[in-house]
């Protein structure tokens, strides 16, 4: 088969196209006059209401920031375990919102009139960002347990205080550098990565999306 | 968009060149729910991104980019939204699908399966090679060099005689 044929084919199947009775030209037309509800009806779509929600989250991460700031100042003196823990969850609380805020600015930097090769990093790139940001915060964990520690209890010795809140709080230790070792890209195979991390369809969406900018590198590799 | 008649004349155009839309929803989705949400999408991006449209540059060109564009990343989601195009007129379908009536729809039939079985960037660039775009457009569609795409596309069309020619044999 020439190549000549194949064009030949796809031109017949171009004719087809335009011959097709049920094809018809009035449906079209009274479709492309719907964009006003269509464009409404699409700021509901994935990319827009991720966007939104990020927004969200932003504006309620400034807020629990704001709220964390407040206490750090209330009790700097009176509790240096409060002050100090309180003082690691703002911060990572800063990150997240650092790592939402650039979210939102390359969402809104996703053109499909880009190149593909383009518009395929930015969403790797997104999903990788997001990937990210979720593992640093994981480290915040044990931070959560130490708040309400109390310096009598380590001066005194107290038993209770090596019996329970010093082995939990080491348990949430060695979570947190668990999961932020092992929360990765490469080990979205693992179930409990993807439980953590993304629903089925997202999934789906990171692993095409890694195929397909795997076939662009491949395909800038290629040598005649 | 500034005015109605300017949205109206930019829809024309997509009207007009509304094959390239159906030929890459049929490469792309199998189903007709998924193709008519692909169609939906496509269109939608296409009017959304016409203020950046440059009027130096082809508007075919310009409307592959989007349309792979969208194929390739947005719907691989795989999630099916309810489509304002079939709840508008549910008795239309702007999908051709050929009847296995004659030998040159059987051709066309195996063409659409052969690269409806390609991988994404592949079917991309075959679609666009089938569609006479030359290799500089094609490159600069995908984003990649000339001697890369013509490569790629001499290793596909053989993939695609094969097939072909062990089919006929």
């Amino acid at each position: 088969m020439e190549d000549i044929e194949l064009k030949n084919i796809w031109q017949s199947y171009d004719q087809k196209i335009e011959e097709a009775r049920l094809l018809n030209l009035q449906s079209w037309a009274i479709h492309l006059r719907c964009f006003e509800t269509l464009q409404f009806e699409r700021t509901k779509s994935k990319l827009a209401s991720l966007s939104l929600f990020k927004g969200f989250a932003v504006l309620l991460g400034i807020i629990w920031v704001l709220f964390l700031g407040l206490l750090v100042y209330g009790n700097q003196f009176s509790n240096p375990y409060f002050a100090i823990s309180v003082s690691m969850i703002m911060l990572f609380s800063i990150v997240a919102v650092f790592a939402y805020i650039k979210n939102i600015i390359l969402i809104k930097s996703i053109n499909y009139d880009d190149t593909i090769n383009e518009t395929q990093q930015k969403l790797v790139s997104l999903q990788k960002s997001t990937f990210q940001y979720t593992r640093i915060l994981w480290l915040q964990l044990p931070f959560h347990t130490t708040w309400c520690w109390h310096s009598k209890w380590i001066v005194f010795s107290s038993l209770k205080f090596w019996l329970i809140p010093f082995p939990i709080t080491l348990f949430f230790l060695f979570l947190a550098i668990y999961l932020y070792k092992n929360i990765r890209m490469e080990n979205m195979h693992k179930k409990w990565v993807r439980a953590l991390m993304m629903s089925g369809p997202e999934y789906k969406s990171v692993l095409k999306a890694q195929e397909c900018m795997k076939e662009i590198e491949t395909l800038k590799k290629e040598i005649a | 968009m500034d005015s109605q008649s300017e949205k109206e004349a930019f829809l024309k155009k997509i009207l007009f060149n509304k094959g390239i839309i159906i030929k890459i929803c049929n490469s792309y989705c199998k189903n007709k729910a998924d193709r008519e949400d692909l169609a939906q999408e496509i269109t939608y991006q296409l009017w959304k991104s016409e203020s950046r449209f440059n009027e130096d540059y082809s508007f075919t060109t310009w409307m592959y980019r989007i349309a792979l564009n969208v194929a390739i990343s947005f719907y691989r989601k795989g999630k099916i939204t309810q489509s304002t195009f079939s709840n508008l007129d549910n008795e239309s379908e702007m999908i051709y699908i050929p009847d296995d009536t004659d030998e040159l729809e059987e051709k066309i039939t195996l063409l659409q399966q052969f690269i409806s079985e390609l991988k994404e960037l592949d079917k991309a660039l075959m679609i666009l090679y089938l569609e006479s775009k030359t290799y500089a457009e094609i490159a600069e569609i995908v984003g990649v060099t000339e001697t890369n795409t013509a490569t790629r596309i001499s290793r596909i069309k053989e993939k695609l005689k094969k097939s072909f020619s062990s089919i006929n044999k």
